[in-house]
């Protein structure tokens, strides 16, 4: 049988002509996406942040399944459910090491003041465990015509390497983070499957490096003069971006990116614009909430606050709180619609797939990992791609 | 029951795609509606979907994918054409039922809610009261450890050693060992120092040591100051307070980070209501360690007063603002009223000479922190 015979239209031909790269396009409607995270996050709120769980899933199921690549959208397989049971599991693994943290410790302080603190780079260990097998998780949760993502390899072996390569981006002042990235990305891709093709990562170091000096040599100056350091970010990650999409590999397919430097200038710039017309309102909701407990309680600011009516303070404090709420429930929105859709958009349209003749007929395999990993990285507060 | 006109339009410029879930092959079919749904390839093993077993799967607009119970779990039919997509989706009466529902929704916000106000009633009153009964327990060598932790890290902020003038040091110890008996604490590894800082501050650690910090020492004019504020750290002693406060901070921080998890920015909002919590918690220990200072000055027959007026030296007024009801301590205004309230004439000896006080002052060496 012949692998080209799907191809649309025309008879098979003998030696066919290389065939243009394949697009990837993203068809989700603005608009459903922001409402789907302003109810989120209004659920978030509702039930102190249990509602996570859902939320990122609904926002994975809309992202992947609006991906289409050749002309066929992805899947997001994996469920809320999984991610609650994997936290859960997480946290009773997780209570006994904090407990044993803790009293290892107290073993070290006694022998020499602040002696524990080397014991935290445990858990940075632990979070770049987590962060490897959380991929693993969204990987094989990752469906493309009927094939799933897959990952092999161990997390405690990354961790390991991750932890070598961090120590050498620590003496070297950050210098050697383009081949720390190189380094772990490859040894994340060559352990992807995509059914029975192999990933692989063809980036190296040394270009990205090129790409990207001299912002190495400009983020002291950002830090002195804050307003550059949107700029100088947002170069940097559209480099890493697309350093990053050119040195994937799947089987014989490759893709390329063509991501602009500047991509990300107006995307940093419009969060950093609601940010800070948020924090305003936030400040003005505040003033006037106290100027209006003073109003209503008939008494002078400072007898108001004073020691002697502490319950007068409690409606203040109570306005505070709501305030607080509705804006970390709007900078939720901002941040998820900005940082996460309007990026995955902008990322993807660049996107070329190369040799996409060569995934026409793979082999599913693969067996679905467990969202324990989700889980640690949930309870450690760490992210990764 | 065949269907003719579902298969015409299956012939349509927009095809219908099945994929097996065994390979990643883009199998073009084409669909009849009887009994089942049968997918048919050319060429290939036609495929029976029954009705009721199909589900509706993720996809983007305009395109109706489905998935079967019974089939691979991967397979997924592609049907871009509308009218077929809605003759399926009327046969198929059971589509839907994986997807989370309103219902669905609201047993989610139902069990949080309970879930929140479970660990909420644990953080007002079953840490507090786990804290209370478990801080007497803690065994005295685990106390002593924690005391060492917490003294080596204390010299490593305030300076490497104690001071050590010999006079100044017996003329301490002297004044430690009065209150001490006083106070009934039968500690025997109690041990006291004078810290060179000009931070002035003295506090008690797990285990029963008590320091006392330099700057306090140079603002105190007369023995009965430093005493009182000595005995208000042995309070602090004699209730356990350290083990309280540990056991209490340890628990409230881990539950509160629990229960708020990652909702972004709420590491400010688990501050703020901790900070709350904990400082009416820790507010009502101060005031018992001050209830606990008084009864002894009291039994020593000196008046609690001079260390209130030595706190408000260095405080001033605190009062105004909203940290009043964020503040760990009550009110320096407040205690000195009450102490003021407790003042009597003193009926015990002075509990320093005035030699003995002098050296005290000078333990530090002549006025160089």
């Amino acid at each position: 049988m012949n692998d080209l015979q799907w191809a649309p239209i025309g008879p098979p031909q003998p030696i066919p002509p290389p065939l243009p790269p394949a697009r990837v396009d993203f068809s989700g409607d603005r608009s459903e996406f922001r409402k789907l995270v302003t109810k989120g996050a209004a659920l978030e709120l509702v039930t102190f942040g249990f509602y996570r769980f859902w939320l990122v899933t609904d926002i994975r199921r809309h992202l992947w399944s609006n991906t289409s690549i050749d002309g066929d959208a992805a899947e997001y397989t994996g469920r809320a459910k999984e991610l609650l049971v994997g936290f859960l599991f997480a946290l009773a693994i997780l209570v006994p090491i904090y407990l044993a943290y803790f009293l290892v410790g107290i073993e070290f302080e006694r022998w020499k003041g602040f002696a524990s603190t080397p014991l935290f780079i445990s858990f940075y260990a632990f979070g770049q465990f987590a962060i490897y097998r959380a991929r693993r998780y969204r990987l094989t949760r990752t469906v493309w015509r009927g094939v799933r993502f897959w990952m092999d390899g161990s997390g405690w072996a990354y961790s390991f390497r991750a932890m070598l390569w961090g120590l050498l981006v620590f003496l070297t002042l950050g210098l050697a983070l383009p081949w720390r990235e190189a380094s772990l990305e490859r040894y994340k891709m060559q352990h992807t499957h995509f059914g029975d093709l192999q990933g692989d990562f063809e980036g190296d170091g040394w270009t990205f490096f090129k790409r990207g000096w001299w912002l190495w040599l400009l983020t002291p100056i950002a830090i002195i003069i804050f307003p550059l350091a949107p700029f100088v970010y947002a170069e940097f990650k559209a480099r890493e971006w697309r350093w990053w999409l050119d040195g994937i590999r799947i089987g014989g397919v490759s893709l390329s990116s063509s991501l602009p430097h500047n991509a990300f200038y107006g995307l940093y710039w419009k969060v950093i614009g609601w940010w800070t017309l948020l924090s305003t309102l936030f400040g003005l909701y505040i003033a006037g909430a106290t100027m209006l407990v003073v109003k209503l309680s008939g008494l002078s600011p400072e007898q108001a606050f004073g020691p002697d009516h502490p319950a007068k303070s409690i409606p203040l404090l109570v306005a505070m709180v709501i305030g607080y709420f509705a804006l970390a429930l709007a900078v939720n929105i901002v941040m998820r619609v900005y940082l996460q859709r309007d990026l995955w958009v902008k990322v993807l349209e660049t996107v070329e797939v190369h040799d996409i003749a060569a995934a026409t007929d793979v082999r599913a395999s693969g067996e679905l990992a467990s969202a324990l990993g989700e889980g640690f990285a949930d309870g450690l507060d760490v992210a990764g791609f | 029951m065949s269907d003719i006109s579902a298969e015409a339009p299956a012939q349509s410029a927009k095809p219908t795609v099945f994929f097996d879930g065994v390979s990643s092959r883009r199998r073009q079919v084409t669909l009849t509606l009887g009994d089942a749904l049968d997918i048919l390839e050319e060429g290939g093993t036609p495929v029976r979907w029954a009705y009721a077993e199909i589900r509706r799967a993720d996809s983007p607009a305009g395109i109706l994918r489905l998935a079967s119970t019974s089939a691979p779990p991967l397979a997924r039919l592609e049907i871009r054409d509308i009218a077929i997509a809605a003759e399926i989706v009327a046969r198929c009466l059971r589509l839907d039922e994986h997807l989370t529902t309103r219902r669905g929704v609201a047993k989610i916000v139902g069990w949080s809610v309970a879930a929140a106000v479970s660990i909420v009633c644990v953080v007002l009153f079953g840490v507090p009261l786990a804290a209370d009964r478990l801080a007497p327990l803690v065994p005295k060598p685990i106390e002593r450890r924690i005391g060492d932790a917490s003294e080596v890290q204390v010299k490593t902020i305030f300076g490497r050693s104690t001071c050590s003038d010999p006079a100044g040091q017996a003329a301490f110890s002297k004044l430690v060992n009065r209150l001490r008996d006083a106070a009934g604490l039968d500690d025997d590894s109690m041990t006291a120092g004078v810290l060179p800082t000009s931070v002035p501050n003295a506090f008690a650690l797990p285990g029963g040591k008590v320091f006392l910090l330099k700057g306090l020492l140079d603002k105190a004019e007369n023995p009965d100051e430093l005493a009182g504020i000595l005995a208000h750290e042995l309070g602090h002693l004699k209730h356990h307070d350290n083990m309280r406060g540990l056991i209490y901070n340890g628990g409230t921080s881990f539950l509160i980070g629990l229960l708020f998890g990652d909702v972004t920015g709420s590491s400010a909002v688990i501050f703020a209501s901790r900070s709350v919590v904990e400082a009416s918690y820790s507010r009502e220990a101060e005031t018992n360690a001050d209830t606990f200072a008084i009864d002894i000055m009291h039994a020593l027959g000196r008046s609690p007063k001079p260390a209130a007026e030595l706190m408000f030296r260095i405080t001033g007024k605190e009062g105004g603002g909203l940290t009043s009801i964020l503040a760990s301590h009550p009110l320096t205004e407040d205690r000195l009223a009450r102490m003021t309230r407790e003042d009597r004439p003193a009926s015990g000896p002075p509990l320093l000479t005035d030699t003995e006080w002098q050296a005290l002052k000078g333990i530090c060496g002549s006025g160089k922190i």
